[in-house]
């Protein structure tokens, strides 16, 4: 996938780009307003992440100048404004998601692959790994052709470990994800413990490898190595 | 004690003794010198008697007027000083016994000598000083009820402005930005007052303006360091191998950091509900929003086995949905959070009122429950849970309180 991301904060931008670059993705960044508009009116992207505050301009401003180009690049806002004004202007100018600074690389990614996802399959919204097939939209999971039943929150899991294949995941990220940050209990992990557990044994009972490694205690990483 | 009546009451005291004071001096004066009058005219009467002795070398008769007698009396040695005396003596006319006032002096005529006592009624000067004792009593009492009316009425409505700025500075509240209207008044002292007090106000306003933008400003400035710290955190994790050591050290910073982050948005969100910046109202369906949020905490009831009682009737109530959201949040936490495993969870839902009834492993818990950082040493909350929780109830004008009653903790919302 193509994605612009447009962050005037260095440290910020060089770590989501070493995050997403990887093969069959192109990040582009842009640090300031003027770049940005640029980009955005020469180019197409599957996903664009949008900081609000840029120093020569406000973010919420190319929103606008999406819409005038009549494009449908996926947005998501990232703003170290947690404000709710800022969400709604952000949604009802066409944004497709709104994350708060400071975030989880992972949980960036995985937000950007659902929008890219909902972009690029309309209606037919198929992650395949291997011998592994879950259709998110019809929230269906299949184990070489063969129909597995998760839970909600295992089905959750999976796709957050599906957009985020290769990379550490902590277990703050999946709690958060899960349980969203208001919830408070962002301490208590032995959720997350039962819920990997019981998606390992699930996967693995219907003939896939074993995708699931935990990292030192930190989180878990899903991939092939 | 009101100042109006301690001044009431020194002043009635200091007016009573001044005029008790004056009235005793009066009397003894005017006393004195209708006295000296009545002395005057008894002289007068001797000196007479005294002209006609000489004139006519004989006594006058003894002359008993009606306020007037004058009697004779031979003595052989005159050993009796001339003096001034009260007496009494019988009026024939009133009959009855009077006061008077008389001057026995003495006489010699032809080798005789004699007393003579004359004896002028008192009466009259008695009466004088009667009437004007009573009309001094009279004019006291009239300048003691005028003093108290003057008080009670005068004072009063002067006060008026006193206490129109008194009730307006009660009612004042701060993080409510509300103003003190100026008090139409003439009196310098009040219109001073009046001054400082809109000063101070202003001033405190302006402090707690600037240390409200200071908590938001500081939150808004950590939140992209935090992000940079963050980002650079799960960066480096992706740099594997580490060694186990060092997957417990990431461990601790993920931890601090996720912390840092929590504490920094609650800042932000109670500035925010404090300066009335989420606006967006819309009507709730509490038993909705309750079965909603019972659902959601169902794994967390479950994993400490918790028992949930709920009995929900239907509730409207209108404010943000952001806000209700987090509020029931924290409720929910906190009763899961400080209870015991095998706990018990009650949820009443009245019209008027929610209630959260948990068990719990404290003992009733005191002190300052809803201040910021406020907290039991082992919890892993932050301590602003129940501080945004008072603030969302106060943004809303309802009440939050906490009571503990057969070893249960009890948060009641009334809304």
């Amino acid at each position: 996938m193509k994605i612009l991301i447009i962050e005037d904060e260095q440290a910020v931008l060089e770590s989501i780009l070493t995050y997403f670059t990887e093969e069959g993705n192109i990040c582009e960044y842009a640090s300031n307003y003027l770049m940005a508009s640029e980009k955005i009116a020469l180019y197409n992207y599957d996903c664009i992440l949008l900081d609000l505050g840029l120093p020569d301009g406000e973010g919420l401003n190319l929103l606008e100048e999406l819409k005038k180009l009549k494009k449908k690049d996926g947005v998501l806002i990232i703003s170290a404004r947690h404000s709710l004004d800022d969400k709604l202007a952000g949604l009802d100018l066409g944004a497709d998601d709104y994350l708060v600074k400071p975030f989880h690389l992972s949980e960036l990614k995985a937000r950007v692959s659902a929008i890219v996802r909902r972009k690029n399959y309309d209606g037919h919204n198929v992650i395949v790994f291997n011998e592994i097939n879950v259709d998110v939209f019809a929230m269906q999971t299949s184990v070489n052709e063969q129909t597995i039943t998760l839970t909600r929150k295992e089905f959750d899991l999976l796709v957050y470990f599906l957009s985020n294949k290769g990379k550490v995941v902590t277990k703050n990220a999946m709690a958060e994800h899960l349980w969203g940050d208001e919830m408070d209990i962002a301490n208590d992990f032995d959720f997350i413990y039962t819920h990997i557990k019981n998606l390992r044994k699930k996967l693995m009972e219907a003939g896939a490898k074993d995708y699931l490694h935990s990292v030192y205690g930190i989180g878990y990483k899903f991939g092939t190595s | 004690m009101k100042l109006s009546s301690r001044y009431n009451q020194v002043n009635i005291f200091t007016s009573l003794i001044a005029l008790i004071i004056t009235g005793v001096i009066y009397y003894v004066v005017i006393h004195f010198i209708l006295t000296d009058k009545l002395d005057k005219d008894l002289a007068v009467e001797e000196n007479e008697i005294n002209q006609y002795v000489k004139t006519y070398q004989k006594l006058p008769l003894p002359a008993s007027y009606i306020d007037q007698q004058v009697h004779y009396k031979e003595v052989k040695e005159i050993n009796q000083a001339r003096e001034f005396s009260y007496t009494t003596y019988y009026n024939a006319k009133e009959q009855e016994i009077e006061p008077g006032r008389s001057l026995i002096t003495t006489i010699a005529l032809n080798d005789k000598k004699y007393v003579v006592t004359i004896t002028k009624s008192r009466v009259e000067s008695e009466d004088l000083v009667r009437i004007i004792l009573f009309i001094t009593l009279g004019i006291t009492c009239f300048l003691l009820i005028s003093l108290i009316l003057i008080n009670r009425f005068v004072l009063n409505s002067l006060w008026k402005p006193f206490y129109t700025l008194l009730n307006q500075m009660k009612a004042y509240q701060v993080s409510r930005m509300g103003k003190i209207n100026r008090v139409p008044t003439k009196i310098d002292e009040f219109n001073e007052l009046n001054d400082s007090a809109i000063a101070m106000a202003a001033s405190v306003q302006q402090d707690y303006k600037e240390l409200k933008s200071f908590t938001d400003n500081a939150s808004h400035e950590m939140m992209t360091p935090l992000a940079v710290i963050n980002s650079k955190l799960d960066s480096l994790l992706q740099t594997e191998p580490f060694t186990k050591s060092q997957g417990a050290l990431l461990e601790d910073i993920y931890q601090a950091v996720g912390r840092l982050s929590r504490l920094n948005q609650s800042l932000l969100l109670l500035a925010k509900i404090e300066n009335n910046l989420i606006p967006d109202l819309q009507d709730i369906d509490m038993k909705e929003l309750l079965e909603s949020k019972i659902r959601q905490f169902q794994e967390l009831f479950e994993k400490d086995g918790l028992q949930l009682i709920h009995q929900l009737e239907s509730c409207q109530l209108r404010m943000s949905k952001y806000l209700v959201d987090i509020l029931m949040n924290n409720l929910f936490s906190n009763a899961v959070r400080h209870n015991h495993k095998g706990g018990l969870i009650e949820v009443r839902l009245q019209k008027d009122s929610l209630q959260l009834i948990n068990t719990g492993r404290d003992a009733g818990l005191e002190g300052q429950l809803f201040d910021r950082f406020s907290k039991s040493a082992p919890s892993e909350g932050l301590g602003l849970g129940l501080a945004i929780s008072k603030q969302i109830c106060a943004l809303y004008g309802f009440t939050i309180a906490y009571t503990y009653q057969n070893e249960k903790h009890f948060f009641t919302v009334h809304f």
